[in-house]
């Protein structure tokens, strides 16, 4: 095979070929480099001058090294055309939108679901009748890992962290009486399976109520990251057969239901599980980036497929870079549409993200300081130029959040909206020398590891080797083990921790039985009702399609059209491509 | 049952379908770092997790939940302990994210130490004074 070139080789390429117009000229460079050395010399403290780098260390932290002040210096050769430009132009560092935020505020999307089908139902229309302009629902345990509610593994699980669904009828109840042509739906299906599942039971819905799928808005999550690494599960399929599924996903969504961000490449969940932010941005470019490869085999138009692809970030404690980062991937990403995969229109070239403050850095002591850990993240990710944002609650040690406590995170997004004035202005941290210097090191950094997965063979291998699961149990243990020796420091946990500690009473959600029981009706009753002939052909013709080649979606639509359960389609798929077991367990 | 040994053997599991692991991980890292032997077995049944405990032969079993229903399966589990004779010669913990107010019932199911967030030290002690008094008896 003809060896082909690196990401980061191309696009080192590409910056030779285009050299560069630096904004400062030599001549106040070399006095303020003259200046500096003398002032460091003399005016700073011997103890800062031999101290001059600190590394901060923090939970989720990338360990940069920080100078005590920055200058002109440190972006010597700055191209302020190059490098920064104007908003809404390339390279996009300081913005998609030539407005931002006077524009279009980021949108307030919080995360929401427990109950049953009905109560989400409920909620869902209750929060659209306060004003929500998009709905965000998880699912729960049963459905994400998708098992059917009645089988033993779905055991005390149903209906806890999120709304359950087996089948199309729930997909009915959820959706009853709102306006899915109007109303954009976040759909939290995290894996490439259950996207493949649960996205055609929605899909069937909107026929059955004769609404045409080109009129539907809303995303899925569909990042196989997120089933083949992030999470824990009983059972697996191969990677390389995951990564397929999630191209299934986007080319048949691209095709059928072209308003449908049909993919969100989902960094927070492997930082949150334990990664700098380097290694959730490098991670998840890499996906992208073997994605585009993958859809340029198809035959399929970069740009066609490219505009609705959507990233989702971890901001966490380290404030300055935090934002720093989304600037800097912003910047890389709009490099590698551009120069890698030639994308002609600025949309294809476009980071569009969602953040969701950091839950990992939020402690079971002392929760109201997790209000002012929450507010600091998502400041930073508003400061970065996110598009949505979900503010954790402060009760989230505890519980999924009670509802006085996801008013609260609402509450901290209006504040930075409508009172902090910081939305204002575009990029106000643009031009800062720290921030400027901190965001090319952080570019930097994140494209040497997409370099480092695509060496060892692209993000594929690197997931079916186990280097990225290594990755994350050396980056949790370690830093477990700096919390424990108080480098990390945790204010209320080992940074002046109250002696006299009382754990808060708080409101906390219960398992509730009956649902569970419920759902086990409704699905006996499907059973009897549905034409299960029907039901079997669909599932073999989905089976034989997984090992042919075929794109799986248009199958699962099929089963879906049947009535064919969660679960049922679940073994179909384990059947077909076998099990796989991820390298980190005994 | 097991013979007096130098490394305590602690078996770490989740119920089904848990899908955060982060804290498993965690006190992987806490236990190998005190000197402990550790099987790290992932999601399993209840019943399965006692297969596994019996068969590796621990001292120690260790649950981490996060996303509710612990107390179903947490019975289930200690009921299949009883059932197959290693409930009293075990240590059983339980850790993660749950309401406080159900210690009680876990504690009185017989696990012996129930951790919502905690420290190394406090896992490894509960841990040997639990072993200590399970061979005394």
């Amino acid at each position: 095979m003809k060896s082909e070139k690196t990401t980061k080789e191309i696009l080192e390429e590409r910056a030779k070929a285009e050299g560069r117009t630096p904004l400062y000229n030599p001549e106040a460079l070399e006095k303020i480099k003259a200046e500096f050395e003398r002032w460091k010399n003399t005016t700073v403290p011997e103890r800062d001058r031999e101290n001059w780098e600190i590394t901060p260390h923090t939970i989720l932290g990338s360990e940069i090294p920080r100078e005590l002040l920055y200058t002109p210096l440190n972006t010597a050769d700055l191209d302020y055309e190059k490098d920064l430009g104007f908003s809404g132009e390339e390279p996009y560092t300081r913005g998609i939108h030539p407005n931002m935020y006077r524009g279009r505020i980021f949108t307030k999307r919080q995360l929401f679901g427990a109950g049953s089908p009905e109560e989400c139902n409920r909620r869902m229309k209750m929060l659209l009748e306060h004003g929500a302009t998009g709905t965000n629902w998880a699912l729960d345990l049963a459905t994400v890992q998708m098992f059917d509610s009645d089988e033993p593994e779905a055991k005390g699980q149903v209906a806890t962290v999120g709304v359950p669904i087996d089948c199309v009828e729930d997909m009915e109840v959820i959706c009853r009486d709102i306006p899915i042509d109007k109303i954009s739906a976040s759909i939290v299906t995290h894996y490439p399976r259950n996207t493949a599942i649960i996205f055609p039971m929605y899909l069937v819905m909107a026929e059955r109520r004769g609404i045409p799928w080109d009129k539907l808005p809303g995303s899925v999550q569909n990042d196989f990251i997120m089933e083949s690494v992030v999470r824990s599960a009983p059972e697996y399929i191969p990677p390389r057969d995951d990564f397929r599924i999630q191209c299934d996903n986007i080319e048949f969504i691209r095709k059928h239901v072209p308003q449908w961000n049909y993919v969100t490449l989902n960094g927070y969940n492997l930082r949150e599980w334990g990664t700098s932010g380097i290694t959730e941005m490098a991670v998840a470019v890499a996906n992208g980036i073997e994605i585009m490869k993958e859809m340029s085999r198809r035959g399929h138009d970069i740009d066609w497929i490219a505009e609705r692809l959507a990233f989702f970030w971890a901001p966490a404690n380290d404030f300055f870079e935090e934002v720093a980062r989304i600037r800097a991937v912003r910047r890389l990403w709009y490099k590698i549409m551009k120069h890698r995969f030639e994308a002609k229109r600025p949309r294809s070239m476009w980071m569009r993200c969602h953040v969701q403050t950091s839950g990992v850095s939020l402690t079971r002591e002392e929760p109201m300081n997790n209000v002012i850990r929450a507010a600091y993240h998502a400041l930073a990710a508003v400061l970065g130029g996110a598009q949505s944002l979900h503010v954790d609650s402060y009760d989230e040690a505890y519980s999924v959040p009670s509802e006085e406590a996801s008013l609260l995170s609402l509450r901290t997004q209006q504040i930075i909206e409508a009172e902090t004035q910081i939305t204002q202005v575009v990029d106000p941290l643009g031009g800062s020398f720290y921030v400027e210097a901190l965001t090319n090191e952080i570019e930097k950094r994140i494209l040497d590891e997409v370099d480092e997965i695509e060496r060892m063979g692209g993000i594929i291998e690197a997931v079916a080797s186990g280097w990225l699961h290594h990755k994350v149990a050396r980056h949790i243990e370690r830093e477990q083990r700096m919390i424990d020796s108080g480098e990390i420091k945790v204010v209320g946990r080992n940074y002046y921790p109250d002696p006299n500690l009382k754990l808060p009473d708080i409101w906390v959600h219960e398992y509730d039985e009956t649902i569970a029981r419920q759902m086990r009706d409704k699905l006996a009753r499907l059973r009897q009702r549905r034409d299960n002939e029907k039901v079997t052909s669909a599932l073999q013709a989905l089976k034989e399609a997984c090992k042919r080649g075929d794109n799986v979606m248009e199958y699962t639509l099929e089963c879906a059209r049947a009535d064919a359960t969660v679960g049922e389609m679940r073994r179909v798929f384990t059947e077909a491509f076998g099990s796989w077991k991820p390298p980190i367990f005994t | 049952m097991a013979q007096p040994r130098n490394k305590i053997k602690v078996l770490l599991a989740q119920f089904p379908l848990e899908t955060h692991s982060r804290g498993i991980i965690t006190v992987a890292g806490m236990l190998k770092d005190a000197g402990m032997e550790v099987v790290l077995i992932g999601n399993e049944l209840p019943e399965r997790i006692i297969d596994a405990a019996i068969q590796e032969d621990v001292d120690v079993v260790g649950i981490s939940t996060y996303c509710g229903g612990e107390l179903a399966l947490a019975d289930d589990l200690m009921k299949a302990a009883e059932e197959k004779g290693i409930k009293e010669s075990t240590v059983f913990l339980l850790g993660g994210i749950f309401p406080p107010k159900n210690i009680p019932k876990l504690k009185e199911m017989g696990f012996d130490g129930t951790f919502l967030s905690t420290t190394k030290e406090e896992i490894v002690s509960c841990i040997e004074k639990a072993i200590a008094s399970k061979r005394r008896r």
